[in-house]
Order: C-alpha cells, then sequence, then structure tokens
C-alpha cells in the first residue's frame, strides 16, 4: 500500500508542476503536464474517501427506501426498493461498492420519478419525501466536491 | 519538429499548393493546447515571401463534443459573412488524402488571447459589455436566410427547447457510465416546467462563452471561436449558457468574470432587440447546466473508452462535470442556499 496514500499522490501532482512543467518542450506539453497534475489532486482527494462516498449512498438510499415503502404503489418499484435497502455489497473493493451503488441510485431515480408524479397529483405525504430525496441529492454532490485550483 | 508536426507540415504544403495552384511553404507548425472537439494546430504558409497565419482543425479520433464538421464550418462562414468577428475561413476538406483525417482552415486572427486568466482588469467592463453585444448580434441573425437550413436541422419556436431537453437527454443516457440523479431530476424538471415558445429563431452558436473568443489586450474581441455545437434555436439558450457558473468560478458574482448579470443581460438586450423574461432564462440557465453534464459525461466516457487519452477529456468529465452538479443542486433544491442563482435583471 502507498503510505498516507492521499498525501504521497498529491505529492507527485506536486513534483509534475515543479520539476516537469517548467521543462514541457512546448506550450502544448506544458499545458498536459498543468492538466496531468490536476488531474492527480483528484485521484488522491478520491483515494482518502471513495469507500466512505459510496457506503454512504449505499445506506442513505436503503433508508430512503424503508421509508418511503408504505407509499409506493408500483409493485415493481417496491420490491426493487426492498431489494436494494435488505442487500449488502458482496466486497468493499471500489469497483464492487460502485456496481453496489449504481443499483440503488438507479431504483432511487425511479423512486424520485415516481415521488414527484404523487406530489403533482396532491398526494399528502409526498412533499416531505420530495425534500428527503432532494437532501440525498445535495449531500450526494457535496462529498463528491473537488478542492482543485482549476 | 515531432514526425507527426512533419507529417502536417508537408500535408498542408501539398494541400494548399493544390488548392491555391501556386507553390506553398508550409513552416512553424505547432499544436494549440486548449481544444477539446478538434485538434487545433497553427501555421505559416507562404507562396514566395508572402506568409500568412492558418489555423487548422483537425478531426480527432475522439472528441469531447460529437460534432459536424460542416456545420461548424458553415457557421463560422455565416458569422464572417454577417460581418461579426470570426476568422474567415478558407476550406473544409472532407478527404482524407490530405492530412489522413477531415480538417478546415481558417486565417490566424493574431495579437489576441483567449484565457479567462488574462483579462485586463482595466479593460473588463468594455470587454464584457462588447461580449453580450456580439452575442445580442448573432441572436439577429437569421439563419435560414443565412442558408444555414442546409446544415442545421429545423425546428419551430414551439418546440425547440424541449427539443433540445430531449437531445441532451438522450447523450447523458447514452454515455452515463454511473446513473446520474442530478441530471436526471433535472431533466424531469425541465420536461415538468416548459418555457414559453421562442421570441424568434435565431443562430444559436452553442458554445458562447469566456475562453471562446480572441481579445486584444485593450478589451476588443477579434474573433469568435469554436463553432461547433451551432443550431437554430431559442437565442435565450445562448445567453443563459454565456452565463452559467461555470465560467465563472468559483467567484460567480461576475458573469464570464465580465460584468454583473444584470449588465450583461441588459447589453444583449439593447443589442438583440429582445427581452430577457427572468421565467424564461431560468429555465434556460437549468438547461445550460443539463446541457453541460452532458458534454462532461460524454467526455468521461470518450475518455476511458474511446481512442484518445486526452488529459482535457478526463478534466472534463470529472471536475467540471462535478461542479456542474454543484450548480444544478444550488439551482432546484428545496433546500439551496441559491449561491449561484443570479438572474434578476
Amino acid at each position: 500500500m502507498i503510505p498516507k496514500g492521499a498525501a504521497g499522490i498529491d505529492h507527485l501532482a506536486t513534483r509534475m508542476v515543479t520539476g516537469l512543467l517548467p521543462k514541457a518542450a512546448d506550450a502544448y506539453m506544458a499545458a498536459d503536464i498543468g492538466l496531468l497534475a490536476g488531474l492527480v489532486r483528484l485521484v488522491a482527494q478520491d483515494f482518502d474517501r471513495a469507500a466512505e462516498v459510496l457506503m454512504s449512498d449505499i445506506e442513505a438510499a436503503a433508508a430512503i427506501f424503508r421509508e418511503a415503502a408504505p407509499h409506493v404503489d408500483d409493485e415493481v418499484l417496491k420490491r426493487r426498493m426492498a431489494d436494494a435497502a435488505a442487500s449488502r455489497p458482496p466486497g468493499l473493493r471500489i469497483e464492487t461498492l460502485n456496481a453496489h451503488a449504481d443499483v440503488a441510485v438507479r431504483v432511487l431515480i425511479d423512486l424520485h420519478a415516481a415521488v414527484e408524479e404523487a406530489r403533482d397529483a396532491g398526494a399528502g405525504w409526498a412533499p416531505a419525501l420530495d425534500r428527503t430525496l432532494w437532501a440525498f441529492l445535495d449531500a450526494y454532490v457535496a462529498k463528491r466536491a473537488y478542492d482543485s485550483a482549476f | 519538429m515531432t514526425a507527426r508536426e512533419e507529417e502536417l507540415r508537408s500535408g498542408l504544403g501539398r494541400y494548399l499548393s493544390a488548392r491555391w495552384n501556386a507553390a506553398t511553404t508550409v513552416e512553424a507548425v505547432s499544436r494549440i493546447p486548449g481544444g477539446a472537439s478538434r485538434e487545433t494546430w497553427k501555421c505559416q504558409a507562404a507562396i514566395g515571401d508572402t506568409w500568412r497565419g492558418l489555423i487548422v482543425r483537425i478531426d480527432p479520433e475522439t472528441s469531447l463534443i460529437d460534432t459536424d464538421r460542416a456545420t461548424e464550418y458553415r457557421a463560422i462562414e455565416a458569422a464572417f459573412n454577417a460581418g461579426l468577428p470570426a476568422p474567415e475561413p478558407l476550406f473544409l476538406e472532407h478527404e482524407l488524402e490530405w492530412l489522413g483525417r477531415p480538417f478546415s482552415i481558417t486565417t490566424e486572427v493574431t495579437g489576441c488571447q483567449s484565457s479567462p486568466d488574462g483579462i485586463p482588469e482595466a479593460h473588463r467592463e468594455r470587454l464584457g459589455r462588447r461580449k453580450w453585444q456580439l452575442l445580442g448580434q448573432i441572436a439577429r441573425l437569421d439563419p435560414v436566410a443565412l442558408g444555414l437550413g442546409e446544415v442545421m436541422p429545423a425546428t419551430s419556436v414551439e418546440a425547440c427547447a424541449l427539443e433540445q431537453v430531449d437531445y441532451w437527454a438522450g447523450v447523458i443516457a447514452d454515455d452515463e457510465m454511473h446513473p446520474s440523479p442530478v441530471a436526471e431530476a433535472a431533466v424531469r424538471w425541465l420536461r415538468r416546467h416548459p418555457p414559453p415558445p421562442a421570441q424568434k429563431l435565431s443562430l444559436v452558436h452553442g458554445d458562447y462563452r469566456t475562453g471562446n473568443y480572441l481579445y486584444t489586450p485593450d478589451g476588443d474581441i477579434k474573433a469568435i471561436l469554436d463553432w461547433e455545437m451551432a443550431h437554430i434555436g431559442d437565442p435565450l439558450e445562448d445567453l443563459a449558457w454565456s452565463m452559467d457558473p461555470l465560467w465563472s468560478w468559483p467567484n460567480c458574482d461576475l458573469a464570464g468574470r465580465l460584468l454583473p448579470h444584470g449588465e450583461a443581460i441588459a447589453s444583449w438586450e439593447q443589442a438583440s432587440g429582445l427581452k430577457a423574461d427572468p421565467e424564461a432564462l431560468r429555465w434556460w440557465q437549468v438547461f445550460a447546466s443539463v446541457k453541460g453534464i452532458g458534454i462532461w459525461i460524454s467526455s468521461s466516457e470518450d475518455f476511458h473508452n474511446g481512442a484518445s487519452k486526452d488529459p482535457i477529456l478526463a478534466m472534463a468529465g470529472w471536475l467540471v462535470g462535478d461542479r456542474q452538479e454543484q450548480i444544478l443542486v444550488d439551482y432546484l433544491s428545496p433546500h439551496s442556499t441559491h449561491r449561484f442563482y443570479r438572474v434578476t435583471p
């Protein structure tokens, strides 16, 4: 394992900017090195947080599915929600977590569309659940935000 | 000189000699950084002792935006002929025998830069007014009268908005590598709240923003670039895109880092003779971010699955896409503090 992975990767980006960029043969290569260094800094941030981001997606979606279940009439959607809420990722590799989170988020998208339809039809329970779903999206975006000078 | 530069020098020399019916020398071939949709190169070409700077746009193996080179070339041609600042179009070549891929050639516009980092503070307001006045002039153009109906899909004032939504929702669905819950929520919002019919159909540049025009140190705009997403549509689409918070990130007080949003809109209204209805403009601002996400998702998909591993594709897909989602949530979430939402004229 890379010791202190996020910091170690970030050091590589710094080296690219301070060591390689000044020696670039032309403007195009300099721009490429700058972009690559910026991307390496993004990798450093994801290295540290990726598992937490994806696990929190899976857990937050499961909580919403349990909250929404009593209101959902669509049996197929209800079954998909129940399956997603009950299942756990079979491993902790990022690829595995990503695949599991993708399934949960796809169900959540369909639930959100159904809740919006119910809200527009006047269902009293729907506005609160819509706000809960937007809170999920707020958090979904906030926890993925990169700190970048670009 | 790299092997690629030598290949282009030779191929362009043969091509220009044939097109100009005179022996043409090509030198100083170098790639311009930043172009994401096509490879952009500059060079010097000479017949005898007369040198001329040229810009060559070559179809890439893969690109950030899937576009038709003829649409881009014809849009530049129309803008140039209408008296707008645009590079003079010289040649559009579809045959592969010269450079191995199709390409177009325009004249080089010298003495300018495009980087948003170089905007001269002393001339910022002048540059801003000029930017949105020019956009207003584009909005005045009748694309059918300019002959662009031959290369751009027809539409109507009633249908153009939702046609654009359908197109970009399709791009997202086709290219996403993970589900896009924010973009999908935004697409549903756009379809539930359609804007009023466009005031008119005009030429829409499609990517009118800071970075896509060449300006002089004293704040004049000499060339509008990157017409590859030009189409016929609602002129508010360009206005909204030009003010997207991405182009002034992270400080979004000034549209495009140039003018307060109200002043940008006023300059556009004066030049276009149109009104920017706040609710309609809001709809187009949400649309702009959905379109942005479509572009960033496509670029990421190209980077991962396409032939090119150009880092600009990854930067667009990873970082810019992330920011675009922040903007969309800010626009639409009921919990938003509306950090980015400033459209009131």
